[in-house]
């Protein structure tokens, strides 16, 4: 038996975590954005860092995007395993149809296009869940298919490009010595606490944590969900976008390792399966330990048949620790 | 007279081939309590859940003010001033008390944000109106996952009255409240009728309909029987038109087992754990003893300690052998059973078939090694049978039954594994009265089977009844021992008020 004290201890911890969600994946941030650096062979000047920053934040923000997401559909009590078919799509229609930077209104029409393409498909996916009552698992797999033969339909074989003078903007441009992509992320994530302070992010909570209470408290649930899956694939479209941007050419299949790291960020991140807890900034850190992750692995120059192994590991690890740290103290 | 505010006629309602409604009408004036009454399964909640727009209704029609209203959804009704605490609460457990109680009802500042402030501050006002009687672990930021069934309860409770509807269904919303807390809630539910509101009051409580409605609706069978304006009629008249033709059982029948030879059954001394105080006491074979008292005082927590679900300190003799049950599973090899209070979540796999539940304690029996179905289904039907079960067939999921039969089926899984020791944790809440007088029944002829029973439950009346010995627990220690010419009404609750006002303060803040 634990004393009063002891206990009492451990229930406002857990509170403050459950309350601002973010403990653990908040010092996995730390601690493997710490490890990166560390590990680096170069001597850590300002310059060094910056440099670095830029070139992880451009390579993991779309995954981050989707992550957002990914964590907003999760939140909800839904699952969206189509947003990487998504990015897809995107990639394709840019690579494909964007031109030279002197027809800036017909590019701008493209990326429109994009989007619009982006919003339709999670307005699918939620009409298909929501109305039909059908299991966002099963539902969001068969659409992934979709929207992922959509890509290849338009672009069988890898090509088309984008811009120089598009894709410099978002690889090199810094403000104040933060890169361009930091600076969108940090935008959504100011503009998603705007709007969850607010009854949107309150009802989002209440839907996940138990949609029938909601439902006959008066909160529009159906509304809610679909709108987490226009939201997904809405910050998907951003996601083609800035990945067209960061490799400059399109290809079928370039979403397809993104939807699977939008989940595992968003776990990480300290959102749970059964919707209705953890934070979008918690699903952030998630992501970005996921790209940490990444990086050292390759910095440590693990032998690359071992690659996949010791991510998944590092990733399990990281996903059971919480669990583990329970049946310690229970044990107890 | 005062104007007539709500008026269902003929309200009718089918769930696949069940009608759980055929004849819903009832009236509801301005400053009237209006009490609907009838058995588990006549159709109060669906009747209930009609007129806030949660279900649609497949014929009849809904007058509101005069005017014919039909509600889509739960939105509509709540914006024309129509709400319902619900029985089975539509609480977010992962949201905080405040968030809860005004979900969908937030206060915003003037920019469009959620004012936690004045949300706090006003559910402080809201509690107010049940103070001291709940604990510290009820504030406005408490996670409503982490509270007991009856502070869950007052929660809903504040939730609806925070947003001053005009017409407010109560549907068993005393069902987990303890008398204090009903107290506090009918103080409330007079200050509505002040100031006009019409009120529909459901309940299975008899005194309490007395006490507090002045006309009471009749539903059977999904068809309303008849109305009776409380001051006129008795409870005899009532529970008359709520069985119908049905033979009612009065329980007099309190089992006359002859103890005096027996060996006794359990012996407990000096059992300590967190909430138990040192509890000593023993049962005979084949006793049937109730234990009483004000909810909370340790009572279920000493059930879950003999079922071996809580450490304990001391020592517990069971049919001569000194045990120390560390899992369920120890307990039911020595022949014990536990039906539990909460059957949806501790009692039932709700989605899972009526013979999947019967079974659930018992497959190892049937493994010859590939499952026996054909003997399984015989023994589940003889259960059935016994226990008086209306279902369709055992292959049929548990929620398609009502709350009496499903608790029906607890206590059917364990009497497969024909107990020698039953402990039963307030298993008639929410039950209704002719499944109870069904239930008391079956508990008597197993006691004169030689079953051991002991009996928690927080309907006194119902202790009185049945038990012929009575244990009173205070504050996690035994406060009476009734029995024979002490086991009177007064005694048991002297005993259990007693307790309430011994409770010293270190106590409530080491439950908080």
């Amino acid at each position: 038996m634990p004393d009063k004290n002891n206990k009492n201890l451990i229930n406002s911890i857990r509170s403050f975590s459950k309350k601002y969600a973010i403990g653990v994946p908040f010092i996995l941030l730390i601690v493997s954005t710490a490890l990166f650096f560390f590990l680096q062979d170069a001597e850590l000047k300002a310059e060094t860092i910056q440099r670095l920053t830029n070139s992880n934040f451009r390579t993991w923000l779309p995954v981050l995007l989707l992550t957002m997401g990914q964590a907003l559909v999760l939140i909800g009590g839904g699952l969206d395993l189509s947003n990487g078919s998504i990015v897809s799509v995107g990639n394709v229609i840019l690579a494909l149809h964007v031109t030279t930077a002197d027809e800036p209104w017909h590019n701008l029409a493209i990326v429109a296009l994009v989007i619009g393409f982006g919003i339709a498909a999670g307005f699918l996916n939620g009409v298909l869940t929501v109305f039909l009552g059908l299991q966002p698992v099963i539902v969001t797999f068969a659409t992934s298919f979709i929207y992922a033969g959509l890509a290849l339909l338009l672009l069988p074989s890898p090509g088309g490009a984008i811009p120089r003078e598009y894709t410099n903007v978002y690889r090199n441009t810094q403000y104040l010595g933060i890169p361009i992509s930091m600076i969108i992320l940090i935008i959504f994530l100011l503009i998603w606490e705007f709007f969850r302070y607010r009854k949107y992010g309150r009802f989002l909570y209440a839907v996940g944590g138990n949609p029938r209470a909601a439902y006959t408290t008066g909160v529009p649930v159906t509304w809610m969900k679909v709108s987490t899956y226009i939201l997904s694939g809405f910050l998907a479209s951003l996601g083609a976008i800035t990945y067209s941007l960061l490799t400059g050419s399109g290809f079928s299949g370039s979403g397809a390792d993104m939807t699977l790291p939008s989940i595992t960020g968003a776990i990480i991140g300290g959102i749970s399966f059964s919707g209705g807890s953890g934070s979008i900034l918690g699903a952030i850190f998630g992501g970005i330990v996921l790209g940490n992750i990444r990086r050292i692995i390759s910095i440590i120059r693990i032998d690359s048949w071992a690659v996949t192994l010791v991510n998944a590991l590092v990733i399990l690890l990281s996903l059971a620790a919480p669990g583990f740290i329970n049946l310690l103290r229970r044990k107890k | 007279m005062e104007n007539i505010c709500l008026k269902t006629i003929e309200i009718q309602k089918r769930f696949g081939g069940v009608r759980a409604l055929i004849d819903g009408s009832i009236t509801v004036r301005e400053g009237e309590v209006l009490a609907l009454v009838g058995s588990n399964g006549s159709g109060k909640s669906t009747l209930a859940k009609i007129i806030t727009g949660v279900l649609d209704h497949d014929d009849g029609q809904i007058d509101y003010f005069d005017q014919t209203v039909t509600f889509s959804h739960p939105m509509a009704a709540q914006k024309s001033g129509i709400m319902a605490v619900y029985q089975d609460l539509s609480l977010v457990p992962s949201l905080t008390v405040a968030q809860n109680i005004w979900l969908a009802n937030e206060p915003l500042t003037r920019s469009g944000f959620i004012d936690n402030r004045s949300m706090i501050s006003e559910t402080n006002e809201l509690l107010a109106l049940f103070e001291n009687t709940f604990q510290s672990s009820l504030h406005p930021e408490a996670y409503v996952s982490s509270l007991p069934p009856d502070e869950k309860q007052i929660v809903e409770i504040l939730k609806v009255v925070s947003r001053d509807p005009k017409v407010i269904i109560f549907d068993e919303a005393t069902a987990s409240l303890d008398s204090n807390q009903v107290n506090c809630l009918f103080n409330i539910i007079q200050r509505l009728k002040q100031d006009k509101k019409a009120l529909v009051f459901i309940s299975h409580r008899m005194d309490e309909i007395f006490r507090i409605a002045d006309r009471a609706v009749v539903l059977r069978n999904g068809r309303t029987i008849g109305d009776a304006i409380i001051t006129e009629t008795n409870e005899n008249a009532i529970v008359k038109m709520m069985v119908g033709s049905e033979k009612f059982f009065v329980n007099d029948n309190k089992s006359l087992v002859d103890l005096s030879q027996s060996e006794p059954a359990l012996i407990a001394e000096n059992v300590e754990n967190q909430k138990l105080k040192g509890v000593s006491f023993s049962v005979k074979q084949g006793e049937l003893v109730g234990i009483g008292g004000l909810r909370g005082q340790g009572q279920s927590v000493l059930l879950h300690t003999l079922f071996g679900n809580e450490l304990y300190s001391g020592e517990i003799t069971l049919f001569g052998k000194t045990i120390n049950f560390k899992h369920p599973k120890d307990a039911m090899l020595e022949d014990v059973a536990f039906i539990p209070g909460d059957r949806s979540t501790e009692g039932l796999l709700m989605i899972r078939s009526i013979l999947e539940n019967f079974h659930l304690p018992n497959w190892r029996k049937y493994a010859q090694p590939l499952l026996n179905l054909k003997q399984a289904k015989g023994d589940a039907h003889t259960v059935g049978q016994q226990l008086n079960l209306k279902m369709e067939s055992l292959e049929s999921p548990i929620n398609t039954l009502s709350g009496g039969n499903a608790q029906k089926v607890v206590i059917g899984k364990w009497l497969l594994r024909k107990p020698r020791l039953m402990l039963l944790d307030d298993p008639t809440k929410g039950v209704d009265v002719g499944t109870k007088a069904e239930f008391y029944q079956l508990l008597n002829q197993l006691s004169q089977s030689g079953t051991t029973i002991l009996f928690y439950s927080s309907d006194d009346q119902e202790l009185l009844d049945l038990c012929p010995r009575i244990i009173v627990m205070q504050d996690g220690r035994i406060k009476a021992d009734l029995s024979d010419e002490s086991l009177t009404e007064e005694n048991l609750i002297a005993a259990s008020m007693g307790a309430h006002e011994t409770v010293n303060n270190d106590e409530v803040i080491a439950h908080a």
